[in-house]
């Protein structure tokens, strides 16, 4: 399997000061980032935390910096190929990680590896995306135009999430009479087939 | 005695016109106006009236009457506000509510004349009727329907996170009766809470109505 991983000069340094931190330490360092690797914008570490890792494994700022990017993009790169733990393992026991640290790695990946890569293969990326499916049954009884009605209409609430503003959704409303809701359901239907026929 | 009573019941059963308890100003004037109109200028009206309801433009039939000198304008437009209110009232209430003499007799109370109490008739219960109901159920307050749906499944074989993904996505167009258009991608799984989801309307529509509200006459 071609390696994940060049020698690079950083690399080089990355793996000297990984080297040195205390085994546990690091594993913990390790599911932390791992529990955060599939989301794209949030940084793993606060700055506070940063700060106290800094004296927790004695390695200044722009040590540390390099060992958590250096940790991440192993971790990235080893999603991107889905390697198997093994050939992990190989693979930085190459580039001179120590053995028992190779060997957290391992561990950590075998544990979360399938969840991960699931995780990263739903994530897509569109400028707008449905978030939320809401919906109201209502009976019209009359209106303006037109009295003794018995007429059941639907309400969709689609609420969809815009790429950049994380916390607005905007909310489409649209309304159904029973046959236009009919028809939908029969486009939805075919979006259905095309699914199935892809698996 | 027995007499009175008599005329006390026969006023009692004849419940007020099906323009209600009291009758709209626009109506009791134009009556008084249609007295001494012909019946040639009382169809051209008509007609341009029923047009209106229709949803088209009229605004030609009605300058070509104007300019007619036979009719002043003010006495034109109390008979065009009056036609109009009448027909979208009676419009309004089914046929299996309002049958044709009922709606005949409350036109007599009135005082309209005949010949046009038959033309009003035959517009309300005439051929043209479920022309004029689709407009109706078209008009009135709603939010934006879907006039157009698209779509479109993609298969993301390669992203810069994953080199194998062969993850399936689903985009979707639809334009609103409000005229804005909305694009969005839905991932599989919400998709299919859609799908459930009006897969479930449907059958809560068809369960209302087949209940017995549905089926009370009023």
């Amino acid at each position: 399997m071609a390696a994940i991983i060049t020698e690079t000069q950083s690399i080089k340094e990355a793996v000297t000061s990984i080297n040195t931190i205390e085994l546990n330490k690091f594993s913990r360092l390790l599911s932390r980032i791992l529990q955060k690797l599939h989301l794209k914008e949030e940084r793993t570490f606060s700055e506070e935390e940063e700060q106290k890792l800094q004296s927790a494994l004695s390695l200044d700022k722009q040590d540390l910096s390099l060992v958590l990017d250096t940790t991440a993009f192993i971790l990235e790169q080893a999603v991107y190929h889905n390697v198997k733990p093994a050939s992990l393992k190989q693979q930085l026991e190459k580039i001179h990680l120590s053995p028992e640290k190779a060997e957290a790695f391992c561990q950590a990946w075998t544990a979360v590896c399938p969840d991960v890569v699931e995780k990263v293969r739903q994530r897509i990326f569109a400028p707008k995306k449905l978030e939320h499916v809401g919906w109201q049954l209502n009976l019209q009884m009359a209106k303006s135009t037109q009295a003794k009605l018995k007429d059941p209409h639907a309400v969709l609430e689609l609420g969809v999430r815009n790429e950049d503003s994380q916390s607005v959704v905007e909310k489409v409303f649209v309304e159904f009479s029973h046959q236009e809701l009919l028809q939908f359901y029969n486009q939805l239907e075919t979006v259905q087939a095309q699914l199935d026929s892809l698996t | 005695m027995s007499s009175s009573h008599a005329k006390v019941a026969v006023g009692a059963s004849k419940d007020s016109s099906f323009l209600g308890g009291r009758i709209p100003s626009e109506i009791e004037i134009m009556a008084k106006q249609l007295k001494d109109l012909d019946q040639e200028m009382f169809r051209k009206i008509l007609k341009a009236v029923v047009s209106a309801i229709e949803g088209k433009d009229c605004r030609d039939a009605m300058k070509a009457i104007a300019e007619n000198a036979a009719v002043p304008e003010e006495r034109l437009s109390y008979v065009v506000a009056g036609m109009y209110r009448l027909l979208k009232e009676a419009l309004r209430i089914p046929t299996s509510s309002l049958k044709q003499e009922v709606f005949k007799e409350d036109l007599r109370e009135l005082r309209i004349p005949e010949e046009f109490i038959t033309d009003f008739a035959s517009v309300v219960f005439g051929n043209r009727r479920t022309a004029l109901e689709a407009v109706a159920t078209q008009q009135g307050p709603r939010l934006p329907s879907l006039k157009d749906f698209r779509w479109r499944v993609d298969v993301a074989i390669s992203t810069s996170s994953l080199a194998r993904a062969l993850q399936p996505s689903i985009l979707m167009q639809m334009k609103l009766s409000d005229g804005k258009a909305h694009r969005f991608e839905v991932p599989v799984s919400k998709f299919q809470e859609l799908r459930y989801n009006v897969a479930l309307i449907l059958k809560e529509m068809n369960d209302l109505e087949k209940r017995s509200v549905l089926s009370i006459q009023d």
